[in-house]
């Protein structure tokens, strides 16, 4: 089964003003009439807030279930189509679709359906285009799911990883894009302790893999990639190392590396600590967090110092390619992972990704996904992009973020905090958010385009 | 399922088995290049007749001379080599890891505190059994603070793993070099090797060394074969070091496969080392002691124990004693890892009493390292023989023909008395 | 003799949604779907316009061969089980052939009952649940309409459920004369309230149709090719064309003797298994408890069927995702004369208490018939004739037991947006 592209729709964007059926009416209708939109923006008196009946192309359509005459089934577009021929009319699909998403239309004689104007407009629904305030978007996130679906899977099934992790979301899929013909370094920490390089003679991979030391992934890498170049091959030499790997103890590695331009891609998967080893406190480590080695007590209430911004201080070696991601944007992640793998062909890359520790955090392990995106909607992960030619760009907007508490409430790291500690927080993401701001709003150099923009490729949350 | 990298113990073959049978030197070998040099440049020489595929560097007080050199050969295409000027001795030797388990010959050169610093992928790179090739040129540590030469980074390092080369010569450092691949290659031995020269005496004194022929060592050498055990190459996908060991199940069994096939392998290498001197002396006219050099023991009832540079000025001091009559003679240790217990057993039983002399501090049984190593050989020896420590050429300090004439009337007195359980501190008294 | 990991007895709706569900958790497992009939899967739903001739009887296939050859399953025709020895764990077909399996779904449906008529026995009738009952009933039906120089025959249907009133609907199409005969009140008992009902009937004479309704067949009677009617006041009808749709059985024949225990069908739990161990059962031919817990009418109908065959595939593959099948909710579109009446769940009982709330929206003519029925604030049941709303939210509705009473007046007045709305709010 494969996923497919969907029309989200934000109930808190949506004021009803109904051009988006007015448009569907355009494309679809016989006679021109809202009535006829596959597309129904309906009002909920009670609670104020305004709905939606549209088909959602399900992955598993409980309309075409029940169709007695086979006249519905779900293409390899994804879309869920109806089959004029073999409908009876029974409607039984009404009673399948628990969305409102196939109904009878007394005008036209049957039952109608929304198909993202895959007839006429293709990849281009006419209601998402005319909805001004952003209520609808076209998320396609899934073409690149099934794009990745079909890549090899380099890691064994079932890994030792932490209920609800995302490491190995992150491991796979990484591995997959980046494919065979890589070597991959995991210096000790989580990845490693998930059974990547394997114990005592068993193996989590299918790249050769290797455990660094903490601290020379990328010497080791630049050894690596060099080595096999001067042979005329094109190995992607690949670290996926913990921020501590990355940037503390590692980072004199990773500071030179970067700086001679070496020719690899480095994720770094910032859990915020030393996780693997029982949580305790790192360079990346937020202000006011509880970990390990800064406990709360009499005299103190968590790490007090703010976490170093490594992605920033990566960008500053005037790398190839930087950007920060998250799984819970796992569209913008691939791209940014595509840009990096690129980059990395011509210097140095480097990819920090945003990684909830559910054990480390402390929070329910269903909720990993949930908290990555409050951190990305608070701004306290920002995602951005640096490109040595065009600077720094951001990837999704910062100028309305949720509030920083919706994030903090999520942690049980932060259960303890004051209100002068929250503050401290808030004002450090405010301080961050706004260097970022103003570094997306500088040209890098005289005549070269304006780079403070938002990137095309807006990330799109897949969950709604 | 790949495999894991087989790293345990590579299977012994003879050394013979790789190499065509040795010529006549003396016939073929052609007329040697002469240049006049330290032994910094002749190490760099070294280098780039051993061809290898990437050399990382970072300078250090006082090796920066060799760095340059091997730097400008690259430069000026005298060496096709990777040059990676990493940022630290830390990463010079994780690049060359990497460069390593990619296949890649490989060389750098460190001391003292560089050395210091680059401990941590040090002490791997035996247990990953990679033929690196790492000049030290020795170097005393910090604190106080000093730049200058002395021993005491090796042999703080001793326990490591590492094959350990102590020249006496700016000849020998070339050489020595070149065989160095030899016997880190060679696949029942699979060890990083250490080719020392000391620091100042060796590093900057000038003097005319022949260049072997580059075809000639290209033939001695053969093609390099470095990742046949460990790689890390999409080609051939292996987990490289996985976690091994722990209390029960096949850890431990596993674990000490890896621990004795080193150990099989530094025995392996005193085979090797001998068989690659021979080799060498047949090829290119120049032998050298390959483990322990035996000096005028003939006749010796005692004799002085050396290891390094100091050799040349203790050799005069022994010259000289003989012309006075007395019965001394010289052991010079260049092979100090491992051990050569046999050839030092063998030396030690032509004499009735030694002193040592060391270039670094065995804090903890004050007195020095060689001092040690050549109890623990005297275990075997026939008879139990008085020896004595004595320590001198710390940071640089000069050891001259004076000194060791002291050291030879020191080790004369055991014939007199008892042993003395302190050193004997050859420049305390130095103005 | 065969083994396999999964063997589904019958391709209909329990039985494909059930293969679909076990496929999607276990990839890998070996399936066998056997169905008696020789033919690609066909809904009985589906035959009503077989009969009407809407429907080329080559173009209604549920499921083609290649969508079997893509799930990786063995499907396989003319398999139609004989005996099963559950304590063995295998099934024996009509063949003589055996079936070992680990895991079995009984998805047999059901076959028309025949009522105890006097006479039954004797004479051609016809009933509709196989294409090739459709395909007779079809031609029957142009016989009786189309004899030129004749006026039209006479057709009774005994029944009028959903089976009777869609075959009286084409009969009279074809252009025949039709008579229902209905033993209770009113038209689709069970389905509709008595007022939708009404209308419908209303529709069906306005029609030409005689609809007996409250009335029996005492007896039938054979005369040449056709039959004579009785019925219970002592009048009867002569019929060139009897059909019984007069209620379904379940198709269990095969089970006597196995451990599976049979009711009114096959006796299931909440997650479709039988009393027999590695055996479920999901559709037309076990006995459905209600969703509400009472003696309204469950089951029989499709999107039950399935509801529990996906229920009954999780449970066999061990989905973690499985939920308990939370009961049956009547459910219907029913469509007449081109027009449309729906209804979804339970009408208040005869004597209902004060927690019963029933708003009723009774217009004439084009504006429709509308019936809400809610119990302490939550939709019971909703029954509309000419009024649209969405039958699928209607049921989720009444399955999350939803509070809807402070939207009853705006149900009623505009069930359709006023659910949709709601129910949006309730999927973010
Ligand atoms: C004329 C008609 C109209 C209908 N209209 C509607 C409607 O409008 N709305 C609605 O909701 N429902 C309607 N139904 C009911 C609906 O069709 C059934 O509820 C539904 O088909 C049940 O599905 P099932 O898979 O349980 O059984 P079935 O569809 O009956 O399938 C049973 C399968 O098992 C096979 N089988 C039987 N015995 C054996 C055996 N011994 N060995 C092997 N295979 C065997 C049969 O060949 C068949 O393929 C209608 C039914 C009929 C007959
Ligand atoms: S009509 Fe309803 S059930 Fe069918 S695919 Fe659309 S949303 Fe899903
Ligand atoms: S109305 Fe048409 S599409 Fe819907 S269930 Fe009936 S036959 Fe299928």
């Amino acid at each position: 089964m494969s996923a497919t592209p969907t029309i989200a729709f934000d109930a808190t964007r949506c004021d009803g003003c109904g051009e988006c059926m007015s448009a569907c009416a355009s494309a679809k209708s016989t006679d021109g009439s809202s009535a006829q939109s596959r597309i129904r923006i309906v009002r909920d008196e009670e609670s104020g807030s305004w709905g939606i009946a549209q088909c959602r192309q399900c992955g598993d359509p409980r309309c075409a279930s029940v169709c007695p005459a086979a006249a519905l089934a779900k293409g390899d577009d994804g879309i869920v189509a109806w089959d004029a021929e073999r409908c009876v009319n029974c409607l039984i699909c009404t009673a399948g679709c628990t969305f409102g998403g196939i109904a009878f239309s007394p005008a036209e004689g049957h039952v109608v359906k929304c198909d993202q104007c895959s007839d006429q407009h293709a990849g281009a629904p006419q209601c998402v285009s005319a909805c001004a305030r952003g209520a609808l978007r076209y998320v396609t996130a899934a073409n690149v799911y099934n794009r990745w679906g079909e890549l090899e899977d380099l890691f064994v099934p079932g890994l030792g990883g932490c209920q609800g992790c995302n490491t190995e979301l992150i491991m796979r899929h990484t591995l997959r894009r980046v494919g065979p013909n890589t070597v991959l370094a995991t210096p000790p920490g989580c990845i490693p302790g998930m059974g990547s390089v394997g114990y005592n003679g068993m193996l989590g991979c299918k790249v050769p893999v290797f455990h660094p030391l903490l601290t020379n992934t990328a010497s080791m890498l630049t050894g690596i990639r060099r080595q096999h170049k001067r042979k005329g091959r094109n190995v992607t030499a690949l670290a996926l190392a913990g921020d501590g790997g990355a940037g503390d103890v590692g980072f004199q590695s990773l500071s030179g590396a970067a700086e001679r331009g070496e020719q690899i891609l480095f994720v770094c998967v910032d859990n915020e600590g030393y996780m693997n080893t029982g949580a305790q406190r790192s360079g990346s480590t937020t202000y006011g967090a509880w970990t390990a080695t800064t406990p709360i007590g009499d005299s103190a209430r968590g790490k007090a110092q703010d976490a170093k911004n490594l992605p920033l201080l990566m960008m500053w070696h005037g790398c190839e390619y930087v950007a920060t991601a998250s799984t819970a944007f796992m569209e913008d992640f691939y791209a940014k992972l595509e840009a990096a793998l690129e980059a990395s062909e011509r210097g140095f890359a480097y990819l920090h990704l945003y990684s909830p520790c559910t054990s480390g955090w402390r929070f329910p392990s269903a909720s990993n996904i949930e908290v990555a995106r409050t951190a990305v909607e608070t701004n306290f992960a920002v995602l951005w992009e640096y490109r040595r030619e065009q600077g720094l760009t951001l990837s999704r907007d910062i100028d309305d973020p949720l509030p920083v508490t919706d994030y903090l409430k999520l942690l049980g790291k932060f259960r303890h905090l004051d209100a002068a500690q929250i503050a401290h927080i808030e004002r450090h993401v405010a301080e961050q958010a706004q260097v970022l701001r103003e570094l997306a709003a500088m040209q890098p150099c005289e005549g070269r385009q304006v780079v403070g923009r938002q990137s095309d490729l807006m990330a799109v949350d897949l969950d709604q | 399922m790949n495999e894991v990298a087989e790293m345990t113990a590579p299977v012994a073959e003879p050394a013979s088995g790789r190499n065509a049978p040795a010529c006549d030197a003396a016939v073929t070998r052609k007329e040697p290049k002469v240049l006049v040099c330290d032994g910094n440049e002749a190490a760099a020489w070294g280098v780039v007749l051993s061809r290898p595929d990437m050399v990382a560097v970072y300078p250090i007080t006082p090796q920066s001379s060799l760095a340059e050199y091997v730097a400008q050969f690259v430069a000026d295409g005298v060496l096709d080599a990777e040059l990676v000027e990493a940022e630290g001795e830390h990463s010079v030797l994780s690049v060359l890891h990497g460069a390593a388990l990619a296949g890649a010959r490989t060389y750098t050169a460190s001391c003292g505190q560089g050395l210091a610093f680059m401990f941590e992928p040090y002490f791997r790179t035996p247990n990953l059994r990679l033929p690196i090739v790492m000049s030290i040129v020795n170097r005393d540590g910090i604190t106080p603070q000093c730049v200058w030469g002395g021993q005491q980074d090796a042999m703080t390092v001793r326990e490591v793993g590492w094959v350990q080369l102590f020249c006496e010569t700016v000849q020998e450092v070339l050489d020595t070099i070149v065989m160095a691949y030899r016997i880190a290659e060679d696949r029942s031995v699979m060890l990083p090797v250490n080719v020392n020269h000391d620091g100042n005496y060796l590093s900057n004194g000038i003097v005319r060394i022949e260049l072997p022929d580059q075809a000639e060592v290209d033939d001695f050498l053969g093609t390099p074969d470095v990742n046949w055990h460990a790689a890390l190459d999409p080609d051939r996908p292996m987990g490289v070091d996985p976690l091994t060991g722990g209390a029960t199940g096949p850890g431990p069994a596993l674990f000490v496969g890896y621990r004795r096939g080193h150990c099989e392998g530094m025995q392996n290498a005193l085979r090797v080392i001998v068989e690659v001197h021979e080799e060498w002396a047949r090829r290119f006219g120049r032998r050298y002691a390959p483990l322990v050099e035996e000096y005028r023991l003939d006749g010796a009832d005692h004799a002085l124990v050396t290891i390094g540079s100091m050799a040349g000025a203790a050799k005069d001091a022994v010259d000289a004693a003989r012309e006075r009559g007395e019965r001394v003679g010289l052991i010079r240790i260049k092979t100090l890892r491992p051990f050569p217990v046999d050839a030092m057993v063998a030396a030690l039983d032509k004499v009735q009493a030694v002193g040592v002399v060391d270039r670094a501090v065995s804090y903890g049984w004050n007195s020095g390292p060689v001092h040690q190593e050549t109890l623990a050989a005297l275990q075997y020896c026939r008879h139990r023989i008085p020896c004595l420590s004595l320590i001198g050429g710390l940071a640089g300090a000069d050891l001259t023909q004076a000194h060791f004439e002291r050291a030879i009337a020191e080790t004369a007195k055991l014939f007199d008395g008892p042993c003395p359980r302190t050193p004997v501190w050859l420049n305390a008294e130095d103005r | 003799m065969e083994q396999f990991d999964y063997v589904v007895l019958g391709a209909s709706h329990a039985g494909l949604e059930a293969l679909r569900a076990i496929r999607a958790h276990d990839a890998d497992g070996s399936i066998a779907v056997l169905d008696r009939e020789a033919r690609l899967p066909v809904s009985p739903t589906v035959l009503p316009y077989v009969v009407s001739g809407k429907c080329a009887e080559d173009r209604i296939a549920l499921r083609e061969r290649s969508w079997f050859d893509a799930q990786r399953v063995d499907y396989r025709q003319q398999a139609a089980a004989a005996a099963l020895d559950a304590a063995r764990s295998r099934l024996r077909l009509a063949d003589g052939r055996e079936i070992g399996y680990g895991k079995l779904l009984l998805a047999t449906g059901a076959a028309p009952a025949l009522p105890p008529i006097e006479g039954l026995s004797d004479v051609r009738f016809h009933v509709l649940r196989t294409l090739a009952d459709a395909l007779a009933l079809r031609d029957a039906a142009n016989e009786v309409a189309s004899e030129a120089g004749r006026s039209a025959g006479r057709a009774v249907v005994l029944g009028a459920g959903l089976v009777g009133m869609h075959a009286a609907e084409n009969l009279v199409r074809a252009g025949a004369r039709v008579t229902i005969v209905e033993m209770r009140g009113q038209v689709l008992p069970g389905y509709f309230d008595a007022t939708a009902a009404a209308r419908i009937e209303a529709v069906f004479r306005d029609k030409g149709v005689e609809v007996l309704t409250g009335r029996r067949v005492k007896q039938v009677a054979r005369r040449g090719e056709d039959c004579t009617v009785l019925l219970d006041g002592g009048d009867a009808r002569e019929a060139e064309l009897l059909l019984v749709a007069a209620g379904v059985r379940p198709e269990v024949s095969y089970l006597s003797g196995s451990g599976v225990a049979v009711e009114r069908g096959i006796v299931v739990d909440e997650f479709m298994r039988t009393a027999a161990a590695n055996v479920w059962a999901a559709g037309d031919v076990v006995q459905t408890p209600s969703f509400f817990g009472d003696g309204t009418p469950a089951g029989g109908i499709l999107p039950d069927a399935v509801e529990q065959g996906r229920t009954a595939g999780m449970s066999m593959a061990g989905d973690p995702a499985l939920r308990p099948y939370p009961g049956g909710v009547s459910l219907n579109t029913y469509g007449f004369f081109g027009r449309r009446a729906l209804s979804v769940g339970r009408d208040a009982p005869a004597q209902a208490g004060p927690e019963w709330d029933v708003l009723v929206r009774d217009g004439e003519g084009a504006e429709g018939y509308l019936k809400l029925v809610l119990r302490e604030g939550r939709l019971q049941g909703i029954f509309g004739v000419d009024v649209l709303f969405d039958p699928g939210i209607m049921w989720e509705l009444i399955l999350r037991r939803v509070e809807i009473d402070a939207r009853r007046q705006a149900l009623l007045e505009n069930p359709q947006d006023t659910a949709r709305a709601l129910m949006s709010g309730l999927w973010r």
